[in-house]
């Protein structure tokens, strides 16, 4: 092998680098590494002229590999990579030494980050002297999508899709698809009908020609990467065939079991065999297995004969059907905050307190009440109604740190919609700040206190409990000082909003990340906001972080386009830096079989094989393997060796 | 108590029957009291087993030379073999199997529970016999029974037991074929690792000064790794002397070939040596303590594995040698496994 040309462009980054580490200096002292063959340092070497000086240094000297040190590799390396195939080398043979994020950032003194740049640079250019150029693994697209979640989000994504002629499966847990926008009311600021402007969405969706709508359904298990996902989805039996179904109500008539109905939030009860709302899709009864008497004609058996088409068919099995796709949108929603965790508000247990969605449902025209705000106590209507913002939001020693965004909006219209239904009541809010950013929200806000002569107070609540028939809040009015107490008929309570339950395993089954707050983690929080950090799978929704309905259709339409550009392309590249056995040394123990999270090692023969098209280099076996038998391209035992060598000495 | 002669009868039984090819065991040594690895062939040869709190050896390891020298030869074995294990032995069999080393059936463990006592320390026994010679050494109940030249000598077990077996917690070989002796698990003769906390009681510069001692002491002979049948890599990471050439060696491998540690077996490069051995046994150390014995300048090894053995067990539940299908230490991960380091 004859010795290696390496470039090395060192750059200021500004003063983001060059104001902690001498960067002439960092340029000298690599210009004395025995492969060096030149260097070069520059203000901004990710500017247009930076880089075509390292085009025209690749060429001029005959470089065969470069180094540039600089910001991290998330940033700039394909940008340099791309910039060594311009000059007519090997991609694989450019690597970066991040000083920025790894030292500048982090360090204050100049003469000790002068150092670190050095020995970082220097450790990357020996990694450099033993990488071998390779090219790229093409593998082919399925050109087929699925979104996870049926409410708004994965609604819009799908039909965004479906639209650019791309199949789409739409997986939804529910027995219908609306998810948490067809449970409300009324919307912000305009006021109109959500389940009017959620329907058509709805039946666009499910008549759409690309799209396939699995409802009862949950995403089991996810195998493969970006480009080929293969992905097992367990298919729950309703027992009621949807083609069959008349929708004639006659067999929750004869159900004898009653339970508490979930789309209702409890206002209501269910019967073992139901229908979520008037709107679902699929328009179809669903038997729920659990409540049911058993699915046994000896025990019940009365919805099935009752039944005059013969819809309900107690045999119909679950069954687990594997779909493979080209990307994936997590559009899975958020629940509200448990109520259990706040025991000064009630933890749940005081009649007439409410939740923000128990309050929707009391509006809305197809609710338990038929839209008639009535207290579920004694069904009368209340005259005097607190709503509590910020509950559990906003409370980094308690509950959530952050700000759940919707609820200064929401409470809002809560407020405006009581007024509505009731002319003659009173509505008080507590609140911390107004949070009112959005077009047409701080309007509507005024609105609210002005037309509707809603009280706001500033302050907390500090307890609420039963008092002669009514719910005695105790706060605070921390504007004039004074403690407040009213007698409320009804409390409704805007809990902070949290990520669905589920969220946890799906972003497991996915091997996606989820951040502090347990919401799902985008790749860069500006850069990169509706991709998650594993290639091929975005966000969309609530799911990500808490935000309003165009929010969330906006973040749609952003992660469908990401797809549509990602299974446009005919061939993916996938990187060659993936992992290679030594056999010489494996003794097949297994250790990287179980380590990697890819499945992408097995045994065979008594040692490890790596499968290729599943490998995503990301060095768990390298790591894990006692004998050091198995090493990543590029990324070899010797390299670290060597890189370990020039850092210490 | 467990009769030598039910041993006996079943490595007899075993090689009459032709279901194993070899019986690994204990006989009697030619210096003095102790016991020696057997590898038993014939049926003559079954009368010399013993069982005595002289057998410390880990046989497992035998079982890794047995595997090696197949594999030398280019032969597969045509009958189990079958090998007398203690508590930590038959663990150590389990890794080795959970690790593919060799499968279940290639083994026929006979298990012998170390009861309410374990082996000998020779450390703490030669004081108490006051320079006299020991020829033989038995079990009795609490208490083990030496014969001198002067006479027996009794001696409670608990004064001139090892360490390890005072701490043991599974005196009983739970993976076995057939067992003798009681099953005495959850006997608490100290608490378990309590060399270790004695010796972390002390401040960090004292901790320091000991090992540094240590760490300047080792002559990197290598009985330790000799002697573990964790360390059976063809091999050693830090060995930069025993490059195995294969038919899959690549000129490349043999030109690449990482020297981790020098040879000079000064401070600096034990350390490595000492401190990658502790690592690559975290999970796998099953606490034999054979390291340790067989160590000529007494350095106190088995510290450090005790120590990434305790960790393993308080920081994720795990126990070296539990089942042969469970999930490796190192390979696995949970959602429930502590991640406050990370930060």
């Amino acid at each position: 092998m004859s010795k290696k040309r390496t470039g090395v462009f060192v750059c200021h980054c500004g003063t983001n680098i060059a104001a902690t580490v001498d960067v002439a200096k960092v340029a000298k002292e690599m210009a004395g590494e025995n492969t060096v063959a030149f260097t070069q340092e520059y203000v901004y070497m990710c500017s247009e002229p930076g880089q075509e000086s390292v085009v025209q240094a690749i060429k001029d000297n005959k470089l065969d590999s470069v180094v540039v040190t600089c910001c991290s590799p998330n940033l700039h390396e394909k940008t340099f990579r791309d910039n060594a195939q311009r000059a007519g080398i090997n991609n694989f043979t450019v690597e970066i030494a991040n000083i920025r994020e790894q030292c500048s950032w982090v360090h204050k003194d100049k003469a000790k980050g002068t150092e670190k740049a050095i020995k970082i640079s220097r450790s990357v250019v020996r990694r450099v002297n033993r990488n071998k150029p390779m090219d790229a693994i093409a593998v082919p697209v399925t050109r087929r999508a699925m979104v996870i979640g049926g409410g708004i989000a994965g609604i819009q994504a799908a039909i965004d899709i479906g639209n650019a002629g791309i199949e789409v499966i739409l997986v939804e847990k529910q027995a219908t698809i609306g998810g948490r926008m067809l449970q409300l009311s009324e919307t912000f600021p305009t006021l109109d009908c959500a389940q009017c402007v959620m329907s058509p969405k709805m039946v666009e969706v499910n008549r759409h020609p690309k799209v396939k709508v699995m409802t009862y359904s949950e995403v089991q298990e996810v195998a493969g990467s970006v480009g080929n996902f293969r992905v097992k989805v367990f298919k729950r039996s309703t027992f009621v065939d949807p083609d069959k179904c008349k929708l004639c109500d006659e067999c929750t008539e004869v159900c004898p079991v009653v339970v508490p109905n979930e789309y209702e939030h409890g206002l209501t009860a269910r019967r073992a065999i139901y229908i979520p709302y008037a709107q679902a899709i699929p328009a179809s009864f669903t038997l729920d297995e659990d409540a049911c008497l058993g699915l046994n004609p000896v025990v019940c058996g009365k919805c099935k004969d009752v039944c005059e088409t013969g819809a309900i068919d107690y045999d119909i099995r679950s069954q687990t059907v594997t779909e493979d796709v080209g990307a994936i949108v997590v559009a899975t929603g958020f629940d509200l905050y448990d109520q259990a965790n706040i025991p000064e508000l009630g933890g749940g247990k005081i009649e007439d307190v409410l939740d923000g969605l128990q309050f929707e449902r009391l509006c809305s025209a197809s609710g338990a009440t038929h839209g008639h705000v009535l207290r579920p106590s004694d069904h009368k209507e209340p005259k005097d109604v607190v709503f509590i913002q910020c509950v559990g939001s906003r409370d980094p020693a308690k509950h959530c740190a952050y700000c759940s965004k919707i609820c200064c909006m929401y409470t809002a219209k809560h407020a405006r919609l009581y007024k509505k239904h009731c002319p003659d009541g009173r509505a008080y809010i507590f609140y911390i700040d107004i949070r009112s950013g959005g077009k047409g929200y701080e309007e509507f806000v005024q609105r609210t206190m002005e037309d509707d002569d809603t009280l706001y107070l500033r302050g907390r609540v500090s307890r609420l409990y039963r008092h002669n028939g009514k719910v005695r809040v105790h706060g605070t009015d921390t504007l004039t000082g004074q403690n407040v107490e009213i007698d409320a008929d009804m409390v409704v309570l805007a809990l902070a909003m949290v990520p669905s339950k589920g969220t946890a395993e799906i972003a497991k089954t996915l091997k996606i990340g989820r951040d502090k707050d347990l919401f799902l983690a985008e790749a860069h929080p500006k850069l990169r906001p509706v991709e998650s950090i594993t290639g091929g799978i975005y966000l969309a929704g609530a799911a990500q972080a808490p935000k309003d309905i165009p929010e969330t259709v906006a973040q749609a339409g952003a992660a469908a386009a990401k797809v549509i550009a990602l299974l446009s392309q005919a061939t993916l590249s996938r990187s060659p830096l993936i992992a290679k056995v030594r056999r010489s040394h494996c003794t097949g123990c297994g250790m990287c079989v179980e380590a990697c999270p890819f499945i992408a090692i097995r045994l065979e023969g008594g040692k490890a094989i790596v499968n290729e098209a599943l490998c995503e280099g990301c060095g768990s076996c390298s790591a894990t393997c006692l004998r050091a038998a198995i090493d990543v391209k590029n990324v070899t035992q010797l390299q670290v060796y060597e890189m370990i060598e020039a850092c210490l000495a | 108590m467990i009769d030598i002669k039910d041993i006996r009868d079943t490595a007899r039984d075993m090689l009459t029957k032709g279901e194993a090819r070899a019986v690994i065991g204990y006989r009697r040594g030619s210096r003095g009291m102790l016991a020696e690895p057997a590898f038993i062939t014939n049926l003559e040869q079954a009368d010399e087993l013993v069982w005595d709190p002289t057998c410390f050896h880990n046989l497992s390891l035998y079982l890794v030379e047995d595997r090696k020298f197949l594999a030398h030869l280019r032969k597969t074995a045509n009958a189990p073999i079958a090998i007398v294990a203690k508590g930590c032995d038959a663990r150590s069999i389990v890794v080795l199997m959970q690790e593919h080393y060799f499968k279940r059936e290639d083994v026929y463990i006979i298990g012998v529970s170390c009861e309410g006592t374990g082996v000998v320390d020779e450390r703490k026994l030669a004081p108490l016999l006051n320079g006299a010679h020991a020829t033989s050494a038995a079990f009795d109940g609490d208490d083990f029974v030496f014969t001198t030249a002067e006479g027996e000598k009794r001696l409670p077990a608990r004064e001139v037991m090892a360490d390890r077996c005072l701490e043991c917690r599974n005196p009983f070989p739970k993976e076995h074929n057939a067992v003798f002796g009681e099953d005495k698990t959850g006997r608490q003769l100290a608490e378990p690792f309590a060399a270790l906390t004695r010796f972390e009681a002390q401040g960090n510069s004292a901790r320091w000064d000991i090992w540094s001692r240590h760490f300047d002491r080792c002559i990197r002979c290598f009985a330790c790794r000799s002697v573990c049948p964790m360390c059976y890599c063809d091999e050693c990471v830090v060995d930069s002397i025993s490059f195995p050439v294969t038919a899959e060696t690549t000129a490349e491998d043999k030109a690449n070939r990482i020297r981790w540690i020098e040879r000079s077996a000064v401070r600096s490069e034990n350390i490595t040596y000492l401190m990658t051995r502790a690592m690559h046994l975290a999970g796998r150390c099953t606490d034999c303590g054979e390291c340790e014995r067989a160590c000529p300048v007494n350095v106190p090894i088995r510290l450090l594995n005790n120590k990434m053995e305790r960790e393993a067990r308080e920081k994720f539940g795990y126990e070296p040698g539990a089942s042969i299908g469970g999930s490796s230490l190192v390979a696995s991960f949970l959602d429930s496994d502590p991640g406050d380091f990370i930060r």
